[in-house]
């Protein structure tokens, strides 16, 4: 009965291990890259333009933090508490937005509001202003325009995640609070609710700082947009890999300090009781406030934009048949697809294995494998590309004695690269929405599993596997809409003659061709509708 | 089992290679988009037979050209400015090629010494002027962009964009770095609002009275001339395009190129020539100019009669290998100015 608890053990251990390292070479790749002498960039950086890249990028995060949580949590509150016409629909409608990429929807609001646009027009026409200089209008491209932008396609990573928390806090906590006269809000929902609100929080940080499509569009002097004007600019990678470091320990030092200071305030709930609590009806006034206050995120987030690319579409049949986007569609769907089904496979694995293992190295790697969400896509991208090249070299150089594959790349410029580099990306997500997973799970199961004599293999099938398997959808789920969304890695690393719904959205509007961006661009969000919705489902009856 | 997933992945990574292992095709990282060179590439593969693979991107193709190293599948570059072409050299990834007829075609200030890229278009970084609230002859020289006289008025995109970069270096070039960083801070102090939006930004922000002065490049004016919507129609009608530099003694408006080279480890080197060769001969330079209003870098060949119409112009001769060069500290004026 030893033999093979122990093998599957080492099994276990091996393979988590080695996936590990895996996702972790490229970023290994950009340190090895960034290990190198800068040419007094750096003197030249300090003095001029650094602390405009720091101060611009905090500044952008701080806001989306204040904004995003403002507009995610007052609804989930209100959807976790109260009953109300509609609720139903508006708990779905909260979660739209995360189907849109950032830089669309900065795209369409930037028509909307530049001083071009028709609400500056309608503006001017009545009260009959001639210039720009006549009246204040904020200008959309701005940091206030990114953190607007950001904020309201990003909250719902913080909803979705703040929402059930609030639901599934314990009723007697809410009772209590109520005797003793105090805000059920301030002082149960919300303590309560803190680790899912920082993990929702935590991946619109990454978001934020790794986003490159809106602040280029906007021209915003952040430190993604600075690692590419070293790069490009002074043709140094190696300044450009030093600088997207900073930018991920910075990112990586803020995640720590809130696992620490959760670390404090661990509770368990053991009692599996049915005592969450009830939803309270509301007076027609009150329902028709709380529907306001719900309609408004999705309607900036998802219904202007959307409506915007909808009439912006309009004529795109004109120009382009339809045919030229099926492929793209196709592609789009299949590499989420199986991105998808490999992250939620992959983190399983090393998340039900780091749960399991004393090793604290076994369990450090773990976590910082699932990292490569905090760096600018293009950058990770280079960092898949360097540690590609050299594992090539290396079974080049082994070919060389065996010969059995003809001298040629060999996974460069492949599928399969494209594909591990969204793992690499997203494999945060899985991660993270299984780690919430277990910490929902009380760990005496595991205890009482063992102790009636399974393996960890046993325990794993029979009992990880089916208490984690709404959460393995969920994260599936929300990485196939990543996916689908990604731009800049897909554009590096694809195949010769590879399109993406992506990629063809950004060529089309690169060049400004704006009726035919907006199909691929629609495309990309209907096929996230019904992922999210399943997606919404999962992750409220946890 | 092992080895069986070993045969399973060895035969996977075979799939995937077969199209480069029946080559009568060569492949192509271009950072040039895709719309633009299929109608050559088409041209290309009718009249050699020869067909084309393309991955387009903007950034980061040269860092995968060169962790491919020799194991790369890439025959021809193609970018749309020299500062991209000049990375390319200086990483060594380019191959140095013999062809009399690359060197009949494209003369010498817009090529590489070592014979390793070629520019194929040019295009020049001009002056647009608001046809009413600029006069005529107000502003002839890039110099004058600088003058106190038109504070507030200028809108540019990004300094640190290739094109102001590369416009940045030939002042650079000209002047030296003291002088053209006075020139940037004139410039900066002028500008009506903060640098943002492409070249065609420039032009709305002209049509719509936010400024009355931009620099962009000259196919930009084609585009919206002829674009298929009636608003940036309209755009185009507003502004009055200016070659700088044009005056007798004066250096010449500043161009960039477009250009390519051939892969370093290319496996197919001939049939990579071969469509440098054709991009250079008098049919594709003709496209190139009725394509994307760019013009023609063979001297034998005109440029379109719409080109023609826009004025002849003379060029700023100064080899582009030296604005190339220049980049970096270009770069770092860009950065102190905050252009």
């Amino acid at each position: 009965m030893k033999m093979p608890s122990l093998k599957s053990e080492s099994f276990f251990f091996s393979s988590t291990l080695i996936f590990s390292f895996l996702f972790l070479s490229p970023i290994i790749a950009l340190f090895i890259i960034s290990a190198n002498n800068s040419d007094g960039i750096w003197e030249h950086l300090l003095e001029t333009v650094l602390f405009k890249y720091i101060y611009n990028t905090v500044f952008l995060m701080v806001g989306v933090i204040f904004l995003s949580l403002f507009i995610s949590i007052i609804p989930a509150w209100l959807i976790s508490n109260y009953d109300f016409k509609f609720a139903k629909f508006f708990d779905w409608i909260l979660v739209l937005p995360i189907a849109c990429p950032a830089y669309l929807v900065a795209y369409a609001y930037t028509d909307f509001l530049e001083y071009a646009g028709p609400i500056q027009k309608f503006v001017r026409f009545f009260f009959d202003y001639n210039s720009a200089d006549e009246y204040f209008f904020p200008e959309i491209r701005s940091l206030w325009g990114a953190i607007f932008v950001m904020s309201f396609v990003l909250y719902p990573y913080i909803y979705v995640l703040a929402r059930t928390a609030f639901r599934k806090a314990p009723l007697s906590l809410y009772e209590t609070s109520r005797l003793y006269n105090k805000s059920t809000f301030f002082s149960v929902g919300l303590p309560l609710a803190r680790p899912a609100i920082f993990a929702g929080l935590a991946l619109v940080c990454m978001e934020v700082v790794s986003d490159f499509g809106t602040v280029e569009y906007f021209s915003l002097e952040t430190l993604t947009l600075g690692i590419f004007n070293v790069w490009i600019g002074m043709n140094s990678i190696t300044s450009a890999a030093q600088l997207s470091i900073i930018t991920f320990i910075f990112v990586i030092s803020l995640l720590l300090i809130e696992i620490k200071s959760r670390a404090a305030s661990k509770f368990h709930d053991t009692s599996k009781r049915k005592t969450y609590i009830s939803l309270r009806k509301l007076n027609s006034q009150k329902s028709i406030l709380c529907i306001l206050i719900c309609l408004f995120p999705p309607f900036v987030g998802f219904i202007i934009p959307v409506l915007i690319l909808i009439s912006n579409s309009l004529y795109a049949f004109d120009y382009e048949p339809i045919n030229v986007f099926i492929k793209p569609f196709l592609n789009s769907i299949l590499v989420s697809f199986l991105s998808a089904a490999f992250v939620v496979l992959f983190s399983f694995l090393i998340v039900s294995y780091s749960n399991e293992t004393k090793s604290k190295f076994v369990k450090t790697l773990a976590g910082i494998s699932s990292t490569g969400y905090a760096f600018p896509g293009t950058m990770l991208a280079i960092g898949v590309v360097i540690f590609i090249g050299f594992l090539d070299n290396l079974i080049n150089s082994i070919d060389k004695y065996i010969f059995i594959i003809p001298n040629n790349l060999y996974f460069g410029g492949t599928f399969f690269v494209l594909l591990f580099a969204y793992i690499v990306r997203f494999q945060a997500i899985g991660f993270g929405s299984l780690s919430s997973g277990f910490q929902k799970i009380p760990q005496n199961l595991f205890s009482a599993s063992r102790c009636l004599g399974k393996t960890f293999l046993g325990t794993t099938i029979k009992v990880t596997f089916p208490l984690l398997f709404p959460f393995l959808i969920a994260g599936g789920l929300l990485v196939f809409v990543d996916v689908m969304k990604e731009l800049p890695m897909t554009l590096l690393l694809r195949p010769f003659n590879f399109e993406t719904l992506a990629t063809q959205t950004y060529q089309y509007a690169h060049s400004e061709l704006m009726a035919e961006a907006s199909i691929p661009a629609l495309m990309i969000v209907s096929s996230g509708l019904i992922p999210v919705f399943f997606m919404n489902k999962l992750l409220r009856d946890i | 089992m092992n080895f069986r997933k070993i045969f399973i992945l060895i035969f996977l990574t075979y799939i995937c290679n077969i199209p480069i292992l029946f080559a009568k095709e060569i492949n192509i990282y271009s950072h040039r988009q895709p719309f633009l060179i299929n109608p050559f590439l088409e041209a290309f593969t009718k009249e050699t037979g020869i067909k084309t693979n393309v991955v387009y991107a903007t950034k980061g193709l040269a860092q995968r050209l060169k962790a491919e190293g020799k194991n790369s599948p890439a025959d021809v570059i193609l970018t749309v400015d020299i500062g991209r072409l000049y990375i390319y050299e200086d990483m060594d990834l380019l191959a140095e090629i013999n062809s009399p007829i690359l060197d009949q075609n494209i003369p010498a200030h817009l090529k590489s010494k070592r014979n390793t890229w070629f520019g194929l278009s040019k295009r020049s970084r001009i002056i647009a002027t608001s046809k009413e609230r600029v006069k005529e002859n107000d502003i002839l020289r890039v110099e004058d962009l600088a003058k106190p006289k038109w504070k507030g008025k200028i809108c540019s995109r990004p300094g640190s964009h290739v094109y102001n970069r590369a416009l940045m270096a030939s002042v650079i070039a000209e002047y030296g770095l003291e002088k053209a960083e006075e020139w940037a801070t004139g410039l900066v102090s002028n500008l009506a609002r903060r640098p943002q939006g492409n070249d065609r930004a420039q032009v709305k922000g002209i049509y719509e009275g936010l400024c009355d002065i931009a620099i962009i490049n000259n196919y930009y004016f084609g585009k919206l001339k002829y674009s298929e919507d009636p608003v940036q129609r309209e755009w185009a009608k507003s502004m009055r395009l200016t070659f700088p530099n044009q005056e007798e003694g004066d250096r010449g408006a500043h161009i960039n190129i477009s250009g390519g080279g051939v892969a370093k480890h290319s496996k197919n080197k001939e049939s990579a020539i071969k469509l440098l060769e054709f991009l250079s001969n008098s049919k594709s330079q003709k496209m190139y100019s009725e394509i994307n209003f760019e013009y023609p870098v063979n001297v034998k060949v005109e440029p379109s009669e719409e080109l023609v119409s826009w004025g002849n112009f003379r060029e700023d001769k100064i080899s582009i290998e030296k604005i190339a060069q220049l980049s970096i500290d270009a770069q770092k004026i860009i950065d102190r100015v905050g252009w």
